[in-house]
């Protein structure tokens, strides 16, 4: 579920991806992590897990994310209700700490099936990794 | 041979999916806590001075309008106005106060983003109450009952700081509104006895009802923003009602809601919040301001809906029939939802619309603990 996004000269750009690829692949669970999920995208992959661990209806949560991958410049983490198409109500803040971040402020204000996305940015393009969940 | 075993026919009645979706509208009353943006909140000494301002109508402009006025304990803490009338007319329906202790956002568009700031509004607003802090604080001050009402609330009399008397009394207000919290009804009976697996107790649901609820649950799509134990998710929706407000002039709702929120002073991102790590404060510091908020309006609970008629935020729809109704020929066209599908027109039949209206009216409840509550009751303070 990778929607993969141009990305700088097609030389750097095409090493990179060979290069991501590679790196992508071998993604361990994150030292000290219990549960969480992952997320395989073209050029990077994503381990992520929501805090608190169920994910709750119409209240505030924090998502935790791990990548591999070439660096990531910039993360952005969204919610999609495909099926009604719309996001959400609140825009969250990534703080980004090498390959891993946090996103806070999430909200998933109705039931019913939602997409967590993350667009990820870097030297090496952009793409979007996109889990699926549905909230009762 | 398990003809000769008689399930219960109230068993039978729903699916594992709609029990589930059901469930989630339970157990009530919820859990509650103190709100630690207000120093007052849960203290018996502010719930009673709250109680006595609530309805005094010295707090506004002419002295004759109180908070009471347009929420009358009488009148299930509503006025029964399409708009209601302060000092003068205003744009919108007043809300009933049932519940305001589990809400996010308060206000039709979400203005305040306290129970405590939500207080504060009609006294800021000269449609309303409009008697500022200047005016609010030298009451307090001049006033023998209210000072000595504020000094057990707050454990100081009132000092020179006009605006820092005004909070306080939003504060005071909320911790006597927060003890608005409604009874027990008919569906929590039967959403209960559907937790046990008690039969015999849900056979007492009537058979209406339940129709009306699987409709609630599943086709008509209410439950998606009328979720969870209060029946809100306490966000925002547009639901296609009109919202204009006069020739030329609209309700921006929403849009204009967090506009408002990120100009006030008041809010849990302010100096005013008690709460230092500003725990509550979320919803404020991440709110996002988009263009199809224009038109949004907060999702009502609907514990005692049936007693606070008239319906929508401007009171356009007279009865819950007519709300019925409006969902079941909605004019899409209405939306402003930037191509947003929740909601669809449900196109029910009359009978289906009854059977609505018959659970939305088992979610009254059935001992009231709201009739009607005076000033009569103030304890006296010296």
């Amino acid at each position: 579920m990778a929607r993969p996004r141009p990305g700088g000269p097609a030389l750097a750009a095409a090493l990179a991806l060979v290069l991501a690829a590679g790196e992508a692949a071998a993604c361990d669970r994150p030292e000290g992590w219990t549960g969480g999920a992952r997320i395989a995208g073209d050029l990077w992959t994503a381990w992520w897990r929501s805090e608190p661990a169920a994910i709750p209806v119409g209240a505030h949560f924090s998502v935790r994310f791990h990548l591999c991958g070439p660096p990531a410049g910039r993360v952005r983490v969204r919610g999609w209700m495909p099926d009604h198409r719309h996001g959400m109500n609140y825009r969250p803040e990534v703080t980004l700490n090498g390959m891993s971040g946090t996103a806070e402020g999430l909200m998933f204000h109705m039931p019913g099936r939602w997409q967590l996305l993350l667009d990820i940015r870097g030297a090496a393009g952009g793409e979007t990794l996109t889990a699926e969940t549905v909230l009762e | 041979m398990l003809s000769g075993i008689a399930a219960p026919a109230a068993a039978l009645d729903f699916t594992a999916g709609e029990q589930r979706r059901i469930l989630r509208h339970g157990p009530w009353p919820p859990a509650s806590r103190p709100d630690p943006s207000n120093r007052a909140s849960g203290e018996p000494a502010a719930i009673a001075f709250g109680r006595a301002l609530f309805f005094e109508p010295r707090l506004s402009v002419s002295g004759r309008v109180s908070c009471a006025t347009c929420h009358r304990p009488d009148r299930a803490w509503t006025d029964g106005l399409p708009q209601s009338r302060g000092q003068r007319a205003v744009d919108r329906n007043a809300p009933a106060l049932f519940n305001l202790r589990f809400n996010r956002w308060f206000g039709w568009d979400g203005a305040q983003d306290s129970l405590w700031a939500q207080n504060l509004r009609p006294l800021l607003d000269r449609r309303e109450m409009g008697i500022g802090p200047g005016g609010a604080a030298r009451l307090v001050r001049s006033d023998r009952q209210l000072s000595c009402g504020y000094r057990r609330a707050f454990g100081e009399a009132p000092g020179a700081d006009d605006e820092r008397i005004f909070v306080d009394l939003g504060k005071a207000l909320a911790a006597f509104l927060e003890t608005r919290v409604t009874g027990r009804t008919p569906f929590d009976d039967f959403r209960d006895a559907l937790a046990r697996g008690d039969a015999a107790g849900q056979a007492r649901y009537p058979a209406a009802a339940k129709r009306g609820l699987r409709l609630f649950v599943g086709r008509g799509n209410c439950a998606f923003c009328h979720f969870g134990p209060a029946f809100t998710n306490s966000e925002f929706a547009d639901a296609g009602v009109p919202h204009f407000i006069g020739p030329g002039r609209v309700d921006p709702g929403r849009h204009g809601g967090i506009r408002k929120l990120r100009r006030s002073r008041y809010t849990l991102l302010g100096r005013f919040n008690d709460d230092a790590g500003r725990s509550t404060a979320a919803g404020t510091r991440y709110v996002r301001l988009r263009q199809s908020n224009f038109g949004e309006f907060r999702v009502p609970g609907l514990r005692n809906a049936a007693l606070t008629a008239p319906y929508m935020h401007a009171g356009s729809l007279a009865t819950l029939a007519d709300v019925a109704l409006h969902y079941s020929t909605l004019d899409e066209e209405r939306l402003h939802a930037g191509g947003e599908r929740i909601l669809r027109r449900l196109d029910l039949s009359a009978r289906e619309r009854a059977d609505l209206v018959a659970f939305l009216e088992t979610l009254t409840e059935t001992a009231p603990r709201h009739g009607f509550v005076g000033k009569s009751g103030a304890v006296q303070c010296r």
